[in-house]
């Protein structure tokens, strides 16, 4: 195995464990730029399919996507370690409700210890007035933020976030053009993608850059290329009983993995230009599931089935992710390539007898029809 | 005291349920198809369609109409046929079930006209795609509006927003829906071949405000009465077919109407039950399919339904004075269900409520998809109202089985709500 990948796959890599004030944050549409350039450590808070999450299902519900009750389950259990704050974004309805529970638990209960926590509503409608609402909680975010640290968030600090932040996303695009060729498993992938969210922008890009050189000698991964889509995957479990079935996950459009580095912010020229180029950035990063309509999601879908060169298309839909299953029937319409659909599935495990039977299916269309 | 008069069903419930039915019938008789026909969903901005003359149906009520014929299971096949899931936010996809109806004709009150647009907003993650499913159909427009989140809210909303609302909604919230909606005009002008006149606009709010001003006055006449005056299984439909028609004179009188007979009632004593010894709050959808269910509470315990949403939420929920009409109207809507669902707004809101009706005990009807429930039932324990969660799913698997709730809701009732009710 590559050095850089052994690194970047190592829970204990230095850098992992935050050296400054940490800013929890939920959802890829929290601008992270902001975070790094007021200072923080920015940390994405992921679920755990292996804990109990009965503690916060009790808050949101049972019908909410089992992630939502995960995360707030170790939030409540202090599971992240101490947030200094908790930016949370509107990436999905349940997302949005686990910001209505902790703003109310910080309200009625004080007792709990919960971090200043701060919604920032980026929408996604494709049109100039979502523009205009998306720079206002840009602005908002980075006020708060300054209020917070006590000190305001530069124009310098922030244009150099931009940049360090565009250039992990860089690398993360250069890292997903290497899976058409086999150089790395998807498993290995969502494991590179959550290391470089975990590690300060500069340290990330460090080590994505000697894994991207490394892996150009790799010897080619095995298994039937296929793109996923569907639910976003927080943990690896998933795509690692996908692939131990005999599929390569060559992509994605979820926001944990390909997704999340779809487009850059840019250099604006201008300094008071650099929220903007933020609004329109993450209000048009990419079809993400929750948000984007079913023609966008097909049609991005369809193009990256092609990119990849996969020759599969597969949808892993998790229970109570209620988004993916309305977009499958135009995805599969549009992939052109054998597709198969696993819906309604337990949080972070795959049926085992449904994966065998869209294994069959993906690899001989015909007889599984 | 004298005894109570027993009530039977309220005038206005009956008329404004004839009403629905001949309104429906006379767009049936005047559609033609490709004509403006819009499908909205019920916490839409409707009043642009009022005022610009295009006809509307919302869609809530349409699938209500389905689920009385118990036709929903068949329309949902229908999209379960055509690779989409029938088990997600059922309420909003029945009607979509009905633009693949094989035959209208067959079809509950006729069938669903097809409309030539549909509004919603992005709320959910599956709803929005509903509608993207709606806008394929040949000669259906989608026009989606943004659905937005405030990070902070001041809390007693029902207070501030009749005139306070731009700081209780917040500004940008205000500009984004103000936006959208002089979107959605330019849109239907050169769509419809229809005007958009601002003095038309103008009485259409202030039609929609008495209206509410009316629901208010009986909400407050219901709050005070002792004994309970009117079923909520009246109330609703007298309350809720009107406020689909809101900014026309019909639905105004209608509220009007409402009022009155309530206040007469009041004045002659009259109750739903005779011997009224508790008072209940429902909080959620209704069980509306099973009207014995409320009854049998009464009967057996003197139990009253005194309070559901759906006045409640036209008393506070609706009104809205401005000198910007556009903009007031984007204040009724941009945070419309926040109302009812999102803390602190909805649990201190449903407090209130409970207080000002003086219930003994709420019932807490939790769904499947429910919106802060858990904010909902611990305010009014803290508020010291006890309080009965049914949880959906549990009310689906034994719907059949009338015992099993009126065991619960009856052993609660004996237990929490009665010995302090009586005291
Ligand atoms: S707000 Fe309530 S009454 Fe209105 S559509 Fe939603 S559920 Fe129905
Ligand atoms: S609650 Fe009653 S009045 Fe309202 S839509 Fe349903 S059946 Fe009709």
């Amino acid at each position: 195995m590559s050095a850089a990948l052994a690194a970047l796959l190592d829970p204990a890599l230095p850098g992992r464990t935050p050296d400054r004030p940490v800013a929890g944050y939920v959802g890829a549409d929290v601008p992270v730029e902001l975070l790094t350039a007021a200072g923080y450590h920015p940390r994405r808070l992921s679920g755990s399919p292996h804990e109990d999450a009965s503690a916060g299902r009790r808050y949101l519900g049972g019908g909410l996507d089992p992630v939502a009750c995960s995360v707030l389950t170790r939030l409540l259990a202090g599971s992240y370690g101490p947030l200094d704050v908790l930016v949370v974004s509107r990436d999905c309805e349940a997302s949005l409700r686990l910001f209505y529970v902790l703003r109310e638990l910080r309200r009625v209960e004080p007792s709990v210890a919960l971090p200043p926590l701060h919604l920032v509503d980026v929408l996604h409608l494709p049109h100039r007035t979502t523009t205009r609402y998306v720079l206002a909680k840009v602005r908002g975010l980075r006020a708060w933020l300054a209020e917070r640290s006590g000190r305001p968030v530069g124009d310098d600090a922030l244009a150099a976030a931009v940049v360090a932040h565009d250039r992990v996303r860089a690398l993360l695009r250069a890292t997903g053009e290497l899976r058409p060729r086999r150089r790395l498993t998807g498993t290995e992938f969502l494991g590179v993608v959550d290391a470089a969210t975990a590690l300060l922008p500069d340290r990330a890009a460090e080590l994505l850059g000697a894994l991207v050189a490394e892996l150009a000698d790799r010897d080619p991964r095995s298994g039937l290329p296929v793109h996923l889509t569907g639910s976003a995957h927080d943990c690896p479990d998933v795509y690692a009983a996908v692939e131990a079935g005999g599929l390569l996950v060559v992509g994605e459009d979820h926001d944990r993995g390909d997704l999340l580095a779809a487009t850059d912010v840019g250099d604006p020229g201008d300094p008071a230009g650099l929220e903007l180029a933020l609004a329109e950035r993450y209000q048009h990063n990419g079809p993400a599931a929750p948000r984007a309509s079913i023609a966008e999601r097909a049609a991005h879908t369809a193009a990256r089935v092609r990119s990849r060169d996969a020759a599969g298309l597969l949808g892993y839909v998790r229970e109570h992710d209620d988004g993916p299953p309305w977009d499958w029937a135009a995805q599969r319409a549009a992939a052109g390539v054998p597709a198969a659909l696993l819906e309604r599935q337990p949080y972070g495990r795959v049926d085992p007898d449904a994966l065998d039977r869209a294994v069959r299916a993906l690899r001989a269309p015909a007889v599984a029809a | 005291m004298n005894a109570p008069v027993r009530t039977g069903r309220l005038p206005g419930a009956a008329a404004a349920t004839a009403y629905q039915r001949q309104w429906f019938a006379d767009l049936h008789r005047d559609h033609v198809p490709g004509a403006p026909l819009a499908l909205v969903n019920a916490d839409a901005p409707q009043e642009i369609f009022r005022a610009m003359g295009i006809p509307y149906v919302v869609n809530q009520w349409w699938a209500s109409i389905v689920a009385a014929k118990r036709r929903t299971q068949d329309h949902l096949a229908r999209l379960r046929e055509r690779g989409y899931p029938d088990y997600t936010e059922q309420y909003s996809s029945t009607a979509l079930g009905s633009a693949f109806d094989p035959d209208p004709a067959s079809a509950p009150w006729g069938g669903l006209p097809t409309p030539s647009i549909v509004l919603a907003e992005t709320t959910g993650d599956a709803s929005r795609k509903i509608f993207d499913v709606w806008g394929d159909q040949p000669g259906v427009t989608f026009y989606p509006l943004e659905s937005a989140a405030a990070d902070t809210v001041p809390e007693r909303w029902w207070e501030l927003m009749p005139h306070d609302w731009e700081s209780t909604v917040g500004t940008d919230r205000l500009d984004l829906m103000v936006g959208e909606l002089e979107g959605l005009i330019r849109f239907l002008e050169q769509t419809t071949g229809r005007r958009f006149s601002e003095q038309r606009f103008a009485e259409v709010l202030a039609l929609t405000n008495e209206q509410e001003e009316w629901n208010r006055r009986t909400r407050d006449l219901v709050a005070a009465a002792r004994p309970c005056p009117v079923a909520v299984t009246d109330s609703i439909p007298a309350v809720m077919i009107p406020q689909w028609h809101r900014g026309t004179t019909w639905a105004r009188d209608a509220a009007h109407r409402l009022h009155d007979e309530v206040a007469d009632r009041v004045s002659a004593g009259a109750a739903v039950c005779d011997g009224e010894r508790a008072r209940l709050m429902w909080v959620g959808r209704g069980l509306w399919f099973d009207l014995g269910f409320y009854q049998r509470f009464q009967e057996r315990y003197g139990a009253v339904f005194v309070w559901s949403m759906y006045l409640a939420i036209a008393a506070d929920g609706y009104v809205r004075y401005g000198d910007d009409p556009l903009r007031t109207l984007a204040a009724r809507f941009a945070a419309f269900s926040d109302q009812l669902y999102t803390p602190p707004w909805s649990a201190e809101w449903y407090v209130k409520e409970a207080r000002a009706h003086g219930v003994q005990g709420v019932v807490h009807l939790v769904s499947d998809d429910a919106r802060g429930s858990w904010a909902t039932t611990r305010a009014l324990r803290a508020a010291g109202i006890p309080v009965l969660e049914l949880h959906a799913d549990n009310v689906d698997a034994r719907r059949s089985d009338p015992d099993h709730l009126d065991r619960t809701v009856g052993g609660w009732l004996e237990a929490e709500v009665l010995p302090r009710a009586d005291d």
